[in-house]
């Protein structure tokens, strides 16, 4: 594995894009980039990453970089792939899609791509809501979470689902390898971008990548709440390769959820009640990932299973 | 019908500046509608928003190209935009700067209101947000509407949204811009070099056709080309390093989101691209040993 001090200085998204000051997609596009290095091309469906690295005749990223449609990207990075080798050439064929443009409407085709098992690395950038339209909610969205589809007023308090597990989604496609990454884990990051890029066959890099207006945030946190989504459980670093799991990075001390949820306006209206339904669901996740209980301080008594049924918040809002 | 075009930086508030003036003539039982120009612009962006303003119904919906007045939420626009685009003979402009109306270089010579909103938000709001002061500077050197309009305005549609203390914060920072709005003539020393125009357009381009990095006689197009703007200019802070601190850990190397923190000298020293910092200030949050301070621009 490559050392931060040995990473390659070209930067193959250049300075000039258009992303917000603090954008956490930028600094991941931008790393994970510059570990793929030069021998790569780009797909981007619509998405706030389309719009600052490429608005014509402007591109940002020195490599061959492609654009269509929203929901397409799995067949987009199958199709490119494809036409490369008939020509002989053998290139990373990189897809990077929001995660509105995965969990959601992109989901048909990453699933294909995975199931066909193609040789391409699919990087689905989480900013948990569709940011480049203006913050509605998404498959990815976290209970709780204010975006302009899941408001905060008398009759709903952000968003009522859980987030989607999508990485087991995926693992379930019986792919070579699958990794949820952090650019605040830089080792982490650089390990399992290399890996991804020797492998062959279907790869999945789920990033979590916090947005400054989407979560509002202070535009200099974005790395810091990253760090404290870890240290909460609300982002596990693992991997799945060929089916074996491995948590890649522990955190020394589980964190109380609700100090996450307060660093964040989109949470900061959350009742009591529901910062405690968080951290249940949270302890769960915990439990599951490290195949122990999170600790007894901030997961003290056994909290019921979350379960996605119908609940009184539903009802509230669509009526008996 | 009065027109007005505000000029700003995603994120800066334009369009809730340019919807409270409407809200002000409203208060004056005149007729107005506010919008913004639609496009997708991340914060930092160049962004436009429209006010008009009559004493009849109006029934012009397009994007106002002659304005009475423009207002200039952020002054470094000033080196990138032709804000005194289309104006209208005896019209004005109202900008946040430091500098007095005078010192203020336009292109051309026109009537000028000049007025320090950052410093006024910055000590009011504790944050570089100029949407509201900005509206007092425009009350003062137009009246237009009043600034009594003015901050119910702003209370009304800033206290809805924020909560009323800050909605009262945000009249008061309109009523100390209007009590220091300076009004005067711009320069007009040197001509605006007007940005030629891109061609081909993207219509004449063939279908399926890619398009390669190549300099033209509008710049630079194609991957990498971006390199071409200029996104310092964004920035309100700026970071500013002790090398004696500095243990060279790389993290800020490796957090900048713009890459701007480029490694000299054989990878014994950064330098901070200026050019380019945005003035996030993840580089000062993230840094071990605390060697990156921000200052104010
Ligand atoms: C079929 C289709 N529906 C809607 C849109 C509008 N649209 C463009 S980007 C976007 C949101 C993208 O969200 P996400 O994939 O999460 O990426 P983000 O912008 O958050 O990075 C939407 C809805 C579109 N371009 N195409
Ligand atoms: S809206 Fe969010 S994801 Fe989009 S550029 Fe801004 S910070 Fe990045
Ligand atoms: S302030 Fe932000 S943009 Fe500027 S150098 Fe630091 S991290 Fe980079
Ligand atoms: S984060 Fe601080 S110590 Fe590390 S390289 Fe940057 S300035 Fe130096
Ligand atoms: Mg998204």
């Amino acid at each position: 594995m490559t050392a931060m001090r040995d990473l390659p200085d070209e930067n193959l998204f250049v300075m000039g894009h258009t992303a917000c000051p603090g954008c956490g997609v930028a600094i991941s596009i931008r790393n994970a980039l510059r570990i793929l290095g030069k021998n790569t091309v780009v797909y981007v469906p619509a998405s706030c990453g389309v719009v600052f690295s490429a608005t014509y005749p402007h591109a940002a990223m020195k490599v061959p970089f492609l654009h269509t449609a929203f929901e397409n990207t799995g067949a987009c990075i199958s199709g490119l792939k494809a036409a490369y080798e008939k020509k002989g050439k053998n290139v990373n064929v990189v897809g990077f899609a929001g995660d509105g443009g995965t969990y959601d409407i992109g989901l048909q085709s990453v699933s294909g791509a995975a199931e066909r098992n193609e040789d391409v690395i699919y990087i689905c950038l989480d900013n948990e809501a569709y940011m480049n339209t203006g913050i509605q909610r998404s498959g990815s969205t976290p209970f709780g979470a204010w975006t302009t589809t899941t408001p905060v007023g008398k009759l709903t308090r952000g968003k009522r689902e859980f987030k989607k597990d999508l990485p087991e989604i995926m693992a379930a496609h019986d792919i070579p390898y699958l990794a949820t990454l952090s650019v605040a884990h830089p080792a982490d990051f650089i390990r399992k971008v290399e890996k991804a890029k020797t492998i062959s066959g279907f790869r999945f890099l789920h990033m979590l990548t916090p947005c400054v207006p989407g979560w509002k945030i202070d535009q200099a946190k974005s790395i810091e709440i990253l760090k404290l989504a870890v240290d909460t459980g609300m982002w596990t670093l693992y991997e799945f390769e060929y089916g074996e799991r491995k948590v890649t990075y522990r955190p020394g001390k589980m964190r109380f959820v609700k100090d996450y949820l307060m660093m964040q306006g989109r949470f900061r209206h959350m009742s009591d009640e529901d910062i405690k339904r968080m951290q249940g669901w949270v302890c769960r996740k915990w439990g599951q990932h490290y195949g122990e209980k999170g600790s007894p301080e901030v997961c003290p008594v056994e909290l019921p299973a979350e379960h996605h049924a119908i609940t009184e918040d539903h009802r509230g809002m669509h009526g008996p | 019908m009065y027109e007005v075009r505000f000029h700003g930086r995603g994120g800066q508030g334009a369009v809730m500046a340019a919807q409270a003036l409407a809200e002000a003539a409203v208060i004056e039982d005149k007729y107005a509608i506010a919008f913004p120009f639609f496009g997708a612009e991340r914060r930092g962006a160049p962004v436009l928003a429209f006010t008009r303003i009559h004493d009849q119904k109006i029934y012009s919906r397009t994007q106002v190209y002659t304005p009475d007045c423009v207002v200039v939420l952020d002054d470094t626009l000033l080196d990138t935009v032709d804000i005194t685009h289309g104006i209208k003979e005896n019209g004005i402009a109202v900008i946040n700067s430091t500098k007095k109306p005078e010192e203020i270089e336009l292109g051309r010579k026109i009537r000028t209101a000049a007025v320090e909103a950052t410093s006024i938000a910055l000590e009011l709001l504790k944050a570089p947000i100029t949407n509201t002061a900005i509206l007092g500077a425009f009350s003062r050197a137009t009246g237009i509407v009043g600034i009594d309009s003015v901050e119910k305005a702003i209370m009304s549609r800033f206290g809805e949204k924020l909560g009323e203390v800050a909605g009262r914060k945000n009249a008061g920072a309109a009523r100390m811009a209007y009590d220091r709005t300076e009004t005067g003539m711009s320069s007009g020393g040197k001509e605006h070099a007007i940005r030629k125009q891109w061609l081909p357009e993207y219509r004449e381009l063939p279908v399926g056709g890619v398009l390669g990095a190549r300099t033209t006689d509008a710049g630079l197009i194609g991957p990498g080309s971006f390199i071409e703007n200029k996104t310092g200019e964004w920035a309100t802070f700026r970071p500013v390093r002790d090398r004696n601190r500095c243990t060279m850990c790389l993290a800020c190397w490796f957090d900048c989101p713009e890459g701007c923190i480029i490694r000299i000298d054989n990878g014994k020293d950064l330098r901070t691209d200026y050019g380019y910092c945005k003035g996030c200030g993840i580089c000062a949050n993230e840094c071990p040993v605390d060697a990156i301070t921000m200052m104010r621009l």
